[in-house]
């Protein structure tokens, strides 16, 4: 990648940037070779085909600086207009991608929980991260991956020990406030479950305003032996934000891992969910809904790598789509040629509620071995007139209607949502994004 | 309370209603029987404002409004209430949710309060209780996974909870058995009363044992061609329709 002007991340790619010198030889030199791996590549184009329909132009166009030291003050009641009502979590908070202790709440953590922000782990701590910070990412081909690490400064870090079983959810907020300026935070999460833990994380993209801003995340996650982690990701952000996720996940044998993705914010936003199976007759369910209305763009890429025998996967997408919206579905199952007895099912169903609404669906299967159960099913179609007609025959006003039955298609989606709290927020925000959306 | 002139309305290029005229009176029960073709359903359809019908000619007044001018919902909201031959199933759309939906928006449209979620429960708990119903009704989505049986059941619930002032009930009986059309008979009649009217609209004299009618018509090939009292109904069950120069359609 040229450092042209104009091009939003140049500032983390000069080998005198802000993020050069960290004080850890190990991680100045992962980030150096970031570095270079971004420079080699270059900025993708749509002949690519992870970026085939998604342009990175608008992103690139805009002049991003990174996030200033200091966030801004906030106090703890800023954000309660923000917070699930009445959901009871341990609590971490990042303001423009940094940690916030005094707006979260960590006090009284179970015994083998510890939860923290990555940059005071990185210095008190850092050899706990050592081989965890890309130990599940690796060297990332992807573009933002690379950029992540070659910018990341904070985050947050979430490990259990062995057996450690946590009830209450673990939930992670990034709230995003504007700045005078347009910048960019790259948190880097690192969430790591040993044999046999149990937790349930919820991680959520916030923002007071609109602003225009760019989140690129990198979450990195790995389960041990007979780990079960629910984790649930609500993308809430600004109207005019870019987000953009990359998850890499490493499940071990016998893990149970459940990911339900919402995505109803941003005016550009991609994710990746890459997931590997690290040990046999481990589960992975990857649930997902977005809604994408005019100006926006949702793009989801799954990469799940059956490399293991006898795993299972579940990859169930729904989109909604109005006006000029668009989204991008592209789901890889691969199955290696030992991984026999893999059992993977995706489907991607989408409503389209507008002729000026797109969708590039792409589920695609390669299979290497012969005794495998997989499947997989696209659907795209429009609300059935019957359906509003029975609706209407009832009283109910068409625009209301029309509501319900978006509701209803996404409900089996909603439902996956714990606990209800969270459920009955992220509908009421999907009922309420439908209500302003213009249907014709 | 609804009257229909000369009502004439086609499917694509083809009529269906040839002149039709009904005169429905408040509280009465109307019979409209037919073989099938002779556009029953249609009538049905074109009073409770579905698309796909073109209204050529005549007039429908319901309640001193013109009613074909209306969309659907306002139909409702006016007090027209359609049971569906083939109710539709709604996924995701929980019952509750909706028939307080249906319920407020046409209380809303009259000008009267919305039922906040404890008096609403409590009307639908006593409407169960008049028809007989279970309550799981309440926890599913609408008409999915239903019977056959359980469908028209839960039209007549719905029917029961926004209490309309004409109730059209396409071909309720069909695909019922004799058990099932039982129940539904006995649920129509638990809401009969003198400020509601009922059309049955029916191919067989079955469902009358059940619902007395007050009157019965003939439709053939889109017109009524004879009317008469409950009895006309079992002259037809004697003589089938072709007495009254009303054949299948082909």
């Amino acid at each position: 990648m040229n450092a042209t002007p104009g091009n939003g991340f140049a500032p983390w790619l000069a080998d005198d940037g802000p993020a050069a010198d960290t004080g850890l030889a190990w991680l100045d030199s992962r980030r150096a070779q970031a570095r270079a791996q971004v420079r080699d590549q270059g900025i993708p184009t749509n002949k690519q085909e992870a970026w085939r329909y998604t342009s990175l132009t608008r992103l690139l166009e805009q002049g991003f600086t990174p996030t200033a030291k200091a966030a801004t003050p906030l106090e703890p009641r800023d954000l309660e207009p923000l917070l699930v009502p009445g959901l009871e979590a341990y609590r971490v908070v990042l303001v423009n991608g940094r940690f916030v202790p005094g707006l979260s709440d960590l006090q009284h953590l179970p015994a083998g929980l510890r939860v923290g922000g990555l940059a005071q782990i990185l210095k008190s701590d850092p050899d706990a991260l050592k081989d965890r910070l890309n130990g599940v990412a690796g060297e990332a081909q992807h573009l933002f991956a690379a950029l992540n690490t070659a910018g990341l400064d904070d985050g947050v870090v979430v490990l259990l020990e062995r057996g450690a079983q946590v009830e209450r959810p673990i939930e992670l907020i990034h709230l995003s406030v504007g700045m005078d300026e347009p910048r960019v935070a790259q948190p880097r999460h690192v969430v790591a479950l040993e044999a046999g833990a149990q937790a349930s994380l919820i991680e959520r993209y916030v923002s007071l305003g609109e602003a225009l801003y760019c989140t690129n995340s990198v979450l990195e996650l790995s389960l041990g032996r007979d780990a079960v982690l629910k984790h649930q990701r609500i993308q809430t952000e600004s109207a005019n934000a870019f987000h953009i996720a990359g998850l890499y996940l490493s499940l071990g044998a016998g893990s149970r891992y459940q990911c339900v993705n919402v995505g109803l914010g941003a005016s550009w936003a991609r994710t990746d969910l890459n997931v590997r199976f690290a040990g046999e007759h481990a589960e992975c369910d990857l649930q997902g809904l977005y809604l994408a209305g005019d100006r926006q763009l949702m793009d989801f890429h799954l990469d799940v790598d059956h490399r293991l025998p006898q795993c299972s996967s579940r990859e169930n997408f729904k989109g909604i789509l109005y006006g000029k919206g668009r989204a991008v579905f592209d789901g890889r199952v691969y199955v290696a040629k030992d991984a026999q007895r893999t059992d993977a099912a995706m489907s991607n169903r989408n409503l389209l509620l507008s002729e000026g609404a797109e969708i590039d669906t792409k589920p695609q299967l390669e299979i290497n071995a012969d005794d495998v159960k997989c499947s997989h099913g696209t659907t795209v179609g429009q609300i059935e007139p019957e359906q509003l007609f029975y609706l209407r025959s009832r009283g109910i006003s068409a625009p209301l209607a029309r509501r319900m039955l978006c509701l209803g298609f996404a409900g089996e989606i909603l439902d996956c949502l714990t606990p209800e709290a969270l459920r009955d927020q992220v509908a009421e925000q999907v009922g309420s994004r439908l209500e302003q959306a213009p249907i014709d | 309370m609804l009257s229909v002139k000369g009502l004439k309305a086609n499917v694509g290029d083809k009529e269906i209603l040839k002149g039709l005229d009904l005169e429905i009176g408040r509280g009465e029960v109307h019979a409209i029987m037919g073989p099938n073709g002779s556009g029953k359903s249609t009538l049905a359809h074109v009073l409770s404002g579905r698309e796909g019908y073109t209204v050529t000619g005549g007039s429908v007044t319901f309640e001193g409004q013109d009613l074909l001018d209306l969309e659907p919902e306002a139909r409702a909201h006016l007090g027209l209430f359609l049971a569906f031959q083939y109710p539709v199933e709604l996924p995701g759309v929980n019952n509750t949710y909706f028939l307080k939906a249906a319920l407020n928006a046409i209380r809303k449209a009259r000008g009267e309060p919305e039922l906040d979620a404890v008096s609403f429960l409590r009307l639908m708990k006593e409407k169960l209780k008049v028809l007989h119903l279970d309550d799981s009704l309440l926890k599913r989505p609408v008409n999915f996974g239903f019977s056959g049986g359980e469908k028209k059941r839960n039209e007549i619930f719905q029917m029961a909870i926004l209490e309309p002032k004409l109730a059209i009930l396409d071909e309720t009986d069909s695909g019922l058995d004799i058990d099932a059309l039982r129940i539904v008979a006995d649920g129509v009649n638990a809401l009969r009363s003198p400020e509601r009217s009922v059309i049955l609209v029916t191919h067989y004299q079955r469902l009358l044992d059940y619902i007395q009618p007050d009157y019965v018509h003939v439709l053939a090939k889109g017109q009524i061609i004879r009317s008469g009292g409950k009895e006309l109904a079992l002259e037809l069950e004697d003589k089938g329709y072709g007495w009254l120069g009303a054949e299948e359609a082909a």
